[in-house]
């Protein structure tokens, strides 16, 4: 494998805000890097309890989530219209869902919109998430594997859980929710010397092998629970050393320098307009800087007794927090309207995400075109485990074909569209757990 | 390969037959009749559809896996009332419920002897409390550990120290290891003791930014600000402050923050030091304390704002907002110029700053005790390092896994102390190194209570264990590690004395604290975002306040060992005065929280009135009577209802547009529809009791709502029937309902909860029995919180695995 590589020789100066200013200096090295490596991306954003479904001509249908029409010839409605300028770059799905989804609890099926399991009555073990997935085969390639974030961060509990991303075993990977901690881990400089990071990487390799060694002969004198429990913590232990490992490759190559400057790193669950576009901007830095290549965002769970970013659409002014405002959004147009307005704040954010990776060129397009934004929820309305709301966008240069609003018949599962993802993103894929097939519709 | 799953089935089906002889309950008879009436014309012994047959399908719910399914598939189609097909006779609401409840207890029923064969997870890791709790009594050393830890997992009844609920990842394990190293480098020094650098402030720096009154006088406005030129970049600093007061007759304290940060423009970069009451009007000095890196530092390369500042201000506040600086014309030199003069209010309590010291780094020796307490002496000389390091890690793993430590589980840590030395420069620093290796063990980093065949009593070592994380959230102190060795812990008479003892002691806040929050739930008051519109004047940080007035109740109750029943119903509450003033009740003038007696005012007491509670389940704008009542089940009466099934119908049917009418006739629409009445019967009453009071706590005689410019309001009306037909009109009538009838219920669920929190995990019908036993235990001490403390302990839950 070539060691050299052109971070070791020039330091990328990029800025939270005003990229712009660092663009010519970065194509170069792009075009550069390009005979090396193209970069295949994926990303995944989810948000909870499902959106505006009014009957059409009644008053609140303008707050109608899915366009109106279908092909290529569809209109948006007010809540996804920010996406306009980005249309030929998306295609919003319908019809698709996870048939093992439809027989679980009404706020249960977070966890597995990614995973395609079935979660139910004592079986809650949750399988690979296709972020995962598409991470054991590029995650090597950059300095961290995958990006997983939430705003909740953590893990959380079974069928509520606050983050999107589960292991080869089905193990939550728990979320991280702090930007200022995402920001330092993602490029934050380490002030020791190379040497004393290489010896302190030594020193954890060779502590972690005793403590694996020494855990092992613990594992024996333990009752079956605890023996999982033990278990986990084995699993972790191997896991930090295939960081550790990685760490060690990457140490000789100096973390891209990117300026915090614009970014609002402070920002928490009280000014949730700043979090998630602070998030947005992270992952965008992260993908810019190939610092990873797979991330997924939860903007909120469907834990109302626990989610902090339950109350996110009060604190904007929407009237209620997320669980009132879909309830009341099946009432009656009146009820429709905060909710719709909530659509409408979050495809802001996501029309924002959009535009910064359109307009960052890479090699003959932009970051955009090698990177697959899946957007969405795993209700339609909230309790209603059908026909998701979703939005693929970007992957232009992996043979996705935008620029329709398709429908699917109910019986298509939504595997089969994680089977195309996985494909195009170059992942010799046979099946994603319940698929009868792949999703040739998307393709161009 | 091909034999793996032939060979699992085998012994499955071996395990199967046996467990259902013990598990599997027949069919209810009066289920049965349904199925015969409605289901089995098309999923019985002629058609099965969709290949489903109901009538001898088995009821083992645990182990027939197909069967369990198929059930679930029968609720949901109930639930969605999608069977029987439109075409059939549909089933009478009573078949109905009758139907789902005995599907209903079935799951439960299955779900807890599942967890029954399975045993209890008993290995439990440490949650970010008793992390950060640990990790500051074993280095010596008060810093945050865990700032960067993701949020712990919460288990199903609310707790955030459940064995099997928590999770271990390799985000976390890296976090663990890079607190241990970052603890470990500040609390094993090195070299030469550094020097000291010292800053004494008598007037404030008077910053470039305009609109603020710096002034060494804070009343309604002013702020202070100290600059410190030189500083160390760690170490333990000390600042004392020289103040006096004005105190007006009668008038609140003023409340002193300090904090510590490095820029003048902002005020983000900048941490709290320590919040004092000046209840004082002399002069008088205050010490505070804490570690320099603790605080937002600037980069010693960034010049833009030179200096560590410290900020002194008056955070009293009355509820209204400061004045600003009136422009004032000055000659200067000869030229007009302008400048803000701020009005002094002589009825507003100020505080006056004269004089700031900072000294950094302090200690009383060197090395500092944090270090002599892990690393007692030095080596003298290189040949006596791995004799030096075996003692150090006896010594220090001794204490970090609790127990005595055998030599065998040292040799792995003393061969990567060997393997360390040579590639670093010190002793030191190959010792702090074997130490993080000790701190990311999972001896260390989990309780871990030996294995052995069938339950015995744990011995006194995880006894001192259990105790210090059940009342301190921390690791056994030295006197509980000494009762350990000598083996006197697990006397009745010294676990009495010694309970006592350690809810004396101010690490038991550790306790009131997590154990108030998570039993009530207080966290709540974070999740809900208060409506400005509704309730223009409320003040965010007030809900800290709310949170506190609950833990500071609980933890009267525990102090002065009283009734617990105060939950129930109380003449008193414990607030400071920006609870008091929120009530309107008048007692307490400063920030710390005291005792007030509320009778003849207006409240009744008792955690149904506590703000924190009304406030949590509330929507921000208004009350929320099916959360309230569903806290109250919860809560207080250990009963919660079952979560709401999929897809509910929703709440009103049609266009019709219901949200104007008063919402206890909403919810009595709710009552009309079978689907939701069952369950809301049940819930609802509860919380309309509660309808006097708003979402943040304060009574109300009319409920407004807004529907856009439109404002709806009318009366409130708590009146409700209670299950069992008892009548009830408002909070004061259901307090004593409660406080008279609910006795028993209440005792138990107290008991429950306590019991699960001490454990760290979920009780089950196993524990039935001994939670019957504890309860009436519980009662025949008059119900005193501090007894419960000590029946839980020495009882054999907790003495026994």
């Amino acid at each position: 494998m070539a060691t050299k590589s052109w971070h070791l020789d020039r330091r990328t100066f990029l800025y939270g805000s005003g990229v712009s200013l660092a663009l010519p200096f970065l194509e170069c090295m792009a075009a550069d890097a390009e005979a090396r490596v193209s970069p295949k991306r994926f990303c995944a954003i989810y948000f909870p309890y499902g959106i505006v479904q009014r009957p059409d001509g009644s008053e609140a249908a303008r707050w109608n989530w899915f366009p109106r029409g279908s092909g290529s010839d569809f209109r948006f409605n007010r809540s996804l219209e920010p996406l306009e300028p980005l249309r030929s770059d998306l295609t919003v799905l319908g019809g698709l869902s996870h048939p093992n989804g439809r027989n679980m609890g009404g706020h249960d099926t977070a966890d597995t919109w990614l995973t395609g399991a079935e979660l139910k009555e004592g079986h809650l073990d949750n399988t690979v998430s296709i972020d995962q997935v598409a991470a054991t085969r590029y995650g090597d390639q950059t300095r961290y594997r995958s990006l997983v974030l939430s705003s909740d961060g953590g893990v959380g509990e079974p069928t509520r859980s606050s983050t999107l991303s589960f292991g080869r075993n089905g193990q939550p990977i728990p979320a991280e929710n702090r930007p200022r901690a995402i920001f330092d881990r993602l490029f934050g400089v380490d002030p020791r010397s190379l040497r004393a990071q290489r010896q302190s990487l030594d020193s954890s390799r060779s502590m972690l092998d005793l403590v694996l060694e020494h855990s092992k002969s613990v594992r024996s004198g333990l009752a079956k629970p605890d023996r999982i429990k033990l278990d986990e913590y084995l699993e972790s232990v191997r896991q930090i050393e295939r960081r550790v490992d990685r760490s060690q490759r990457w140490l000789e190559i100096p973390k891209p320098q990117v300026s915090a400057a614009g970014l609002h790193l402070e920002a928490d669950d009280t000014t949730p307009g700043e979090l998630i576009k602070t998030m947005y901007d992270l992952i965008y830095l992260a993908f810019q800087t190939d610092s990873t290549r797979i991330a997924t965002y939860q903007i909120g769970n469907m834990n109302g007794a626990t989610s902090i970013a339950g109350k996110f659409p009060q604190l904007l002014g929407l009237s209620a927090n997320m669980h009132k405002m879909a309830h009341d959004a099946r009432k009656n147009d009146a009820g429709a309207e905060p909710l719709g307005r909530w659509d409408l704040f979050l495809s802001q954010q996501l029309a924002y995400f959009l535009g910064r990776l359109q307009d960052t060129p890479e090699g003959d397009g932009s970051l955009l075109d090698r990177t697959i934004v899946l957007y969405g929820s795993s209700n339609s309305q909230t309790h209603v485990n059908l026909d998701y709301p979703l939005v693929l966008a970007g992957g232009g240069s992996l043979g996705l074909a935008h620029g329709e609003f398709r429908k699917f018949s109910e019986d298509i599962p939504l595997s089969n569209l994680y089977v195309t993802i996985l494909r195009r993103l170059g992942v010799a894929a046979e099946r994603f757990v319940d698929s009868t097939g792949d999703l040739p519709q998307i393709l161009a | 390969m091909f034999r793996g799953p032939w060979i699992r089935i085998a012994s499955l089906a071996v395990l199967a037959t046996a467990a259902a002889a013990a598990t599997a309950a027949p069919l209810a008879p009066s289920v049965s009749s349904i199925i015969q009436r409605h289901c089995v014309a098309c999923h019985g012994p002629e058609l099965q559809n969709a290949n489903v047959r109901l009538d001898n399908l088995s009821t083992d719910f645990v182990d027939d896996r197909r069967a369990s399914e198929t059930w679930h598939d029968v609720r949901n189609v109930l639930n969605r009332g999608e069977m029987p097909p439109p075409e059939a006779p549909p089933l009478s609401p009573g078949d109905r419920t009758a139907f789902l409840e005995w599907l209903a207890d079935e799951f439960r029923n299955a779900d807890e002897s599942r967890l029954d064969q399975g045993g209890s997870v008993v290995m439990r890791r440490l949650n970010r409390v008793e992390y950060q709790n640990t990790m500051r009594d074993l280095l010596g050393l008060e810093i945050d550990y865990v700032r960067n830890l993701p949020p712990d997992e919460v288990s199903p009844d609310g707790f955030t120290n459940n064995g099997s609920a928590l999770r271990m990842s390799a985000l976390q394990l890296e976090h663990y290891l890079h607190a241990a190293r970052s603890g470990l480098s500040r609390a094993i020094v090195e070299g030469p003791a550094p020097p000291v650098f010292e800053h004494r402030a008598r007037e404030t720096v008077i910053d470039k930014l305009k609109d603020v009154n710096w002034s060494n006088r804070l009343g309604r406005t002013g702020t202070f600000v100290a600059r410190v030129p030189d500083f160390p970049d760690e170490g333990e600093f000390v600042l004392r402050v020289r103040v006096r007061a004005e105190i007006p007759a009668g008038a609140p304290y003023p409340r002193m923050q300090v904090a510590m940060g490095y820029r003048a423009d902002t005020q983000t970069p900048s941490r709290t030091v320590a919040e004092v009451d000046m209840s004082e009007a002399a002069g008088r000095e205050f010490e505070f304390r804490g570690r320099i890196e603790e605080f937002p530092i600037q980069s010693r390369t960034q010049s833009k704002y030179p200096g560590l500042l410290i900020w002194i201000r008056n955070v009293y506040s009355d509820g209204q907002a400061p004045p600003l600086g009136e422009k004032v014309q000055f000659e200067d030199d000869g030229k007009t110029k302008e400048k803000l003069v701020w009005p002094v209010d002589p009825e507003f309590p100020a505080i006056v700053v004269e004089t700031v010291e900072f000294q950094a780094p302090v200690y009383q020796a060197w090395p500092p005790p944090h270090h002599t307490r892990i690393v007692p002496s030095q080596p003298q000389g290189r040949r006596y390092e791995r004799r030096t390091a075996g003692s150090v890690l006896r010594h220090f793993m001794r204490r970090a896994y609790r127990r005595p430590v055998r030599t065998a589980e040292m040799r792995p840590m003393l061969r990567f102390f060997d393997k360390v030395r040579p590639t670093v420069s010190s002793f030191e620093e190959a010792m702090r190194e074997t130490l993080a290796m000790v701190l990311i063990s999972p001896n260390f980093l989990y309780r871990v209570e030996g294995a052995s065949s069938g339950a015995r009593h744990v011995n006194d070592h995880e006894l001192a264990s259990r105790l210090s994380y059940f009342l301190w959230s921390t690791m056994p102190d030295a006197r509980l590690s000494e009762l350990a060795d000598r083996g006197r812990l697990s006397g009745e008479r010294v676990l009495r004395a010694e309970t006592a003892r350690m809810l004396a002691d101010p690490r038991s806040w550790s306790f009131v604290e997590q154990f108030s929050d998570q039993w009530l739930d207080l966290g709540g008051v974070d999740r809900i975002a208060v409506n400005p519109n509704y309730y223009p004047e409320f003040d965010l940080s007030l809900k800290q306040d709310m949170r506190m007035e609950t833990q500071h109740f609980f933890a009267t109750l525990l102090r002065e060992d009283i009734s617990a029943l105060n939950f129930l119903r109380s003449d008193f509450s414990v607030l400071n005065e920006r609870m008091a003033r929120h009530y309107g009740v008048k007692g307490p003038r400063g920030g710390a929280f005291e005792s007030v007696a509320l009778s003849g005012r207006g409240r009744p007491g008792g955690l149904i009135t506590h703000a924190s509670v009304l406030l949590s389940n509330s929507t921000g704008e208004d009350s929320h009577p099916v959360e309230r009542g569903v806290w109250i089940r919860r809560a207080l009466l250990g009963d919660p209802p079952p979560p709401p099934p999929p897809a509910v119908p929703n709440l009103a049917s049609g266009d019709e547009d219901v949200t104007p009418l008063p919402l206890k006739r909403q919810l009595e629409l709710h009552q009309d529809s079978d689907a939701c009445a069952r369950c809301h019967q049940g819930i609802d009453p509860w919380g309309i009791a509660l309808e006097e009071y708003d979402a943040v706590g304060l009574r109300r005689e009319r409920v407004s709502r807004r529907f856009g410019d439109r404002e709806e309001s009318h009366p409130v009306d708590a009146a409700a029937v209670l299950p069992g037909g008892h009548h009830v009109d408002g909070a004061s009538a259901l307090a004593d309902f409660l406080f008279q009838n609910k006795r028993r219920e209440f005792a138990r669920a107290l008991t429950s909860k306590m019991l699960a929190y001490a454990l760290g995990r979920s009780l089950g019908r196993k524990d039935d029995g001994m939670l019957d036993e504890l309860t009436t235990r519980f009662e025949e001490s008059g119900y005193r919180l501090r007894e419960l403390c000590t029946i839980i302990v020495t009882s054999d839950s907790f003495r026994r695995r």
